[in-house]
């Protein structure tokens, strides 16, 4: 789970340069309009096979934009924003609450040895257990329905930050750490100065995982134990067979995704301006 | 690496000749199993704290089922036809699911690695499609599948799939520039030169793909067959704790925390297998 | 110049891996002048490293003493805490990323509160001045070449004022023409701020050109071979490389040198077939 994720850009030919120009935005709308195009082509022209059961795109479409929809939720409608505002609600506290609680004891723990060995038994007897087997067990000990889809979410990002913390703490090389005690550096200055910065890199790629995981976790737990949130009404439009519904609602979850993981990107690429152009850019 | 424990709290590595022989002896002892004393005193103490929960009232702890059912619990359940059978299929489902991954991700991946024109037509849409949750897929699995089974498969691999993409198309685009004159130098076909340059130094991150996708695919797995069907592991976790068996659901979890383990393990020996060159982590 | 008498009387290091005693330095015995320029020439896993640890308090010894004007820094069972009487240069450099230059040249003294931000930042803008950096301040060290984040580093150990400057071969990765800028640099520094220095290098003929003291280590275990004493005039400057005294206490060395290279290579390729 801690393996970083590789940076995706442009592979590179020979010296790497990327293509300029307008030709990969063409390529770009080329992908994505094929994609759509088949979409339309199989299910609403042809409905060959299977596909005869899938939502149409131009209805699914359709409905999203429309200012009154046939199953009473799009874009238009202050339900949509309801669900909306509770699963970003959830991500961003649970997020929130297990970045700092993760980032924290990672750095305990890579710092002090007697932290380290407290805390890592009981890290390694609960990480191999996927979040979502967790689920039962913490509707069975959590008190409410809501605090139980939080508590879920603040599992999946809780794990991946202390270990990518840790290892970014084990990954500082040495020297800076002999070069601070050199230097007379304070207990506490080696941690804001080269503990904290040093581990970065590491926590930041821990981040990127770390919120992915936290709406599949999110998406799991509303499904099962939600009462509202754009993971719930997937459910509930399938179950009620409002498919168009389900569709919007999936859609929106991919950029929520989207703009959370660019919003973690850009601040990494900010906080590690440092890591200068010879070693690319983390955006 | 080295940690910081030698600046820290840790005394320096090599304080070996200092002192009588006897005390610098159980000294070092103490100091080489520092980490496993410390570990086993922190399990004891979290299982007697479980184990006594309910009658010390620690609150959160004692909904949960204490130590010794789970035991119990495991037994009677490691006994039961219905455990295995639901181990086998969670694995196959597995299997299916990461193989998929493998084979349909890894060729793509290549493609759009080495391939301009794939790279930037393919690149965006995925960018788009990679951050909706495959959780999320699940319902939709279900209407296209013919049966539930097939939709299961389908969410194990769309799990694994972004992951093994995304690592191979990482890997191939940042293989040295030399290794490839190199081999053109030495006269080599571009058959000679995917096939011994470009297949093998992506190998590694094709390695971490594995590795983290099997890690995604039993959380799938669990979820596919939680949400949507009547067998594996997930369902038999599920149904515990619908019935009310909190030992149970206990030891599914255990039971999958082990699996999910196990098939780490299996994944990264074929790892190394597939990498033999790569120095031992 | 009465700081930085730095002495060592028998030190011995035996390191104990898995139980399998390995003697890295044995009866080392060397006195080192205030001021004066020390340069340690041996192959590769002879024991200088080891050696500039035990001195910077980042390694204790087995046997023997470590002296720095008459305060012990390491004895067996006891070691000095590394500090900023002993600075080290890193063999790959440790300019910590992160930081910008400035505030890399600034932090020891202002954290050791022996001077004020304004003080450190005044200090540090006439020595980047002096080694040819100005402008250079606010940028990270991973937007300066090789060449200048040595001089940075440089002049980051020299604004603590240590007793003595401990080298561990920081030109090794430079290539060849910047590294005889940088050595330089180096001496034209140390005539403005005279220091004792502690050098390890490979390389002879930078061990020559530099240093008032040339001392040859053999092949593990790491002993003094041979001690010479440069007397060549400083300033020195490169056209010395040509001189007739270079070339012959060059010659001398060399064939010293050459010898336990082959030593460490030859004990090297046994222990890789092993």
């Amino acid at each position: 789970m801690a393996a970083p994720i590789p940076m995706s850009g442009p592979p590179g030919k020979a010296g790497g340069r990327p293509a300029a120009g307008w030709l990969p935005f063409l390529q770009a709308m080329l992908g994505i309009s094929l994609f759509f195009l088949s979409w339309f082509l199989l299910v609403d022209v042809f409905a060959i096979w299977r596909f005869a059961q899938l939502p149409r795109l131009s209805v699914s479409l359709r409905e999203m934009f429309s200012p009154n929809p046939t199953f009473g939720v799009s874009v238009f409608t202050q339900e949509y924003y309801d669900h909306l505002k509770a699963s970003a609600g959830r991500v961003i506290f649970a997020f929130v609450l297990s970045v700092s609680a993760g980032v924290v004891i990672g750095i305990l723990s890579g710092w002090n040895r007697w932290f380290r060995a407290v805390c890592q038994p009981l890290l390694e007897l609960a990480r191999p257990i996927p979040v979502l087997a967790w689920i039962p067990l913490v509707i069975l000990v959590m008190p409410s329905r809501e605090s139980s889809v939080i508590a879920l979410t603040f599992l999946a990002a809780f794990f991946i930050t202390v270990l990518n913390t840790m290892l970014g703490v084990r990954s500082i090389d040495e020297v800076y750490f002999r070069a601070a005690q050199s230097l007379g550096f304070s207990r506490w200055a080696v941690l804001r100065h080269v503990v904290i910065p040093g581990a970065l890199p590491f926590i930041f790629v821990g981040l990127q995982i770390a919120m992915a995981a936290c709406w599949f976790s999110l998406v799991a737990s509303e499904i099962v134990s939600g009462t509202a949130g754009l993971g719930y009404k997937v459910w509930e439009a399938y179950y009620y067979v409002q498919f168009e519904t389900m569709v919007i609602m999936i859609l929106t979850l991919g950029v929520c995704g989207y703009i959370s993981s660019a919003i973690i990107r850009r601040l990494g690429a900010y906080l590690m301006r440092w890591r200068g152009k010879t070693l690319g850019s983390v955006a | 690496m080295k940690s910081l424990a030698s600046t820290a709290a840790a005394p320096p590595a090599n304080a070996v000749e200092r002192g009588t022989p006897l005390a610098s002896g159980i000294k070092t002892h103490l100091n080489r199993h520092f980490d496993l004393v410390v570990g086993a005193i922190t399990l004891i103490a979290f299982f007697l704290a479980w184990q006594f929960a309910r009658p010390l009232g620690i609150p959160g702890l004692s909904a949960v089922e204490p130590p010794t059912r789970v035991v119990a619990a495991s037994w009677d359940l490691l006994s039961s036809a219905t455990f295995w059978t639901a181990c086998y299929k969670s694995a196959l489902r597995i299997l299916a699911g990461f193989a998929l991954a493998q084979i349909i991700g890894v060729p793509i991946g290549l493609m759009m690695a080495t391939n301009r024109m794939a790279f930037h037509t393919l690149f965006p849409i995925t960018e788009i499609l990679r951050p909706i949750p495959p959780v999320a897929w699940i319902p939709v699995a279900i209407i296209f599948w013919p049966t539930r089974e097939m939709s299961t498969v389908f969410i194990v691999f769309l799990g694994a799939f972004w992951i093994v993409l995304l690592n191979t198309i990482g890997g191939a685009s940042t293989i040295e520039e030399s290794y490839k004159r190199a081999a053109l130098s030495l006269g080599s076909s571009r058959w000679h030169l995917f096939r011994y340059i470009v297949l093998p130094a992506t190998m590694p991150s094709i390695v971490t793909g594995m590795v983290v996708g099997m890690g995604i695919s039993w959380e799938m797995v669990v979820a596919a067959e939680m949400i949507a069907s009547d067998t594996g592991l997930g369902y038999l976790l599920w149904q515990s704790f619908e019935i009310n068996a909190g030992a149970q659901v206990i030891v599914c979890m255990l039971a999958i925390g082990i699996a999910g383990f196990v098939s780490s393990a299996l994944i990264s020996r074929v790892g190394r297998l597939l990498t033999p060159w790569q120095g031992r982590r | 110049m009465s700081r930085g008498a730095l002495s060592f009387r028998a030190v011995r290091k035996v390191y104990d891996p898995e139980r399998k005693a390995v003697l890295a330095l044995d009866g080392i015995d060397l006195d080192i002048a205030p001021g004066e320029f020390c340069a340690i020439v041996g192959p590769s896993g002879c024991g200088k490293t080891t050696l500039l640890n035990a001195v910077a308090g980042f390694e204790t010894v087995t046997a023997g003493t470590i002296q720095l004007d008459g305060r012990t820094l390491a004895t067996p069972g006891e070691s000095a805490a590394p500090g900023e009487d002993r600075i080290v240069v890193f063999q790959h450099g440790a300019l910590f990323p992160w930081r910008s230059v400035m505030w890399n040249i600034t932090c020891g003294p202002v954290m050791q509160g022996r001077m004020s931000a304004r003080e450190a930042n005044e200090h540090g803008m006439r020595l980047l001045a002096r080694v040819g950096l100005k402008g250079c301040e606010d940028k990270y060290p991973n937007d300066l070449s090789g060449g200048q984040k040595r001089r940075v580093e440089i002049v980051r150990a020299l604004v603590n004022d240590p007793s003595v400057l401990l080298l561990d071969e920081p030109f090794r990765a430079l290539d060849a023409l910047t590294k005889s800028v940088m050595q330089e640099y180096l001496l034209e520094l140390l005539v403005q701020f005279p220091k004792t220095v502690f050098f390890i290098t490979h390389d002879l003929e930078e061990a020559i050109f530099l240093g008032d003291k040339v001392v040859v280590f053999t092949s593990r275990p790491g002993r003094i071979k041979e001690v010479v004493t440069v007397d060549i005039p400083k300033p020195r400057s490169h056209e010395v490389l040509t001189s007739a005294r270079f070339l012959e206490l060059k010659a001398a060395l060399s064939q010293v040198v050459h010898t336990e290279a082959r030593r460490a290579f030859e004990a090297g390729e046994k222990e890789m077939a092993r």
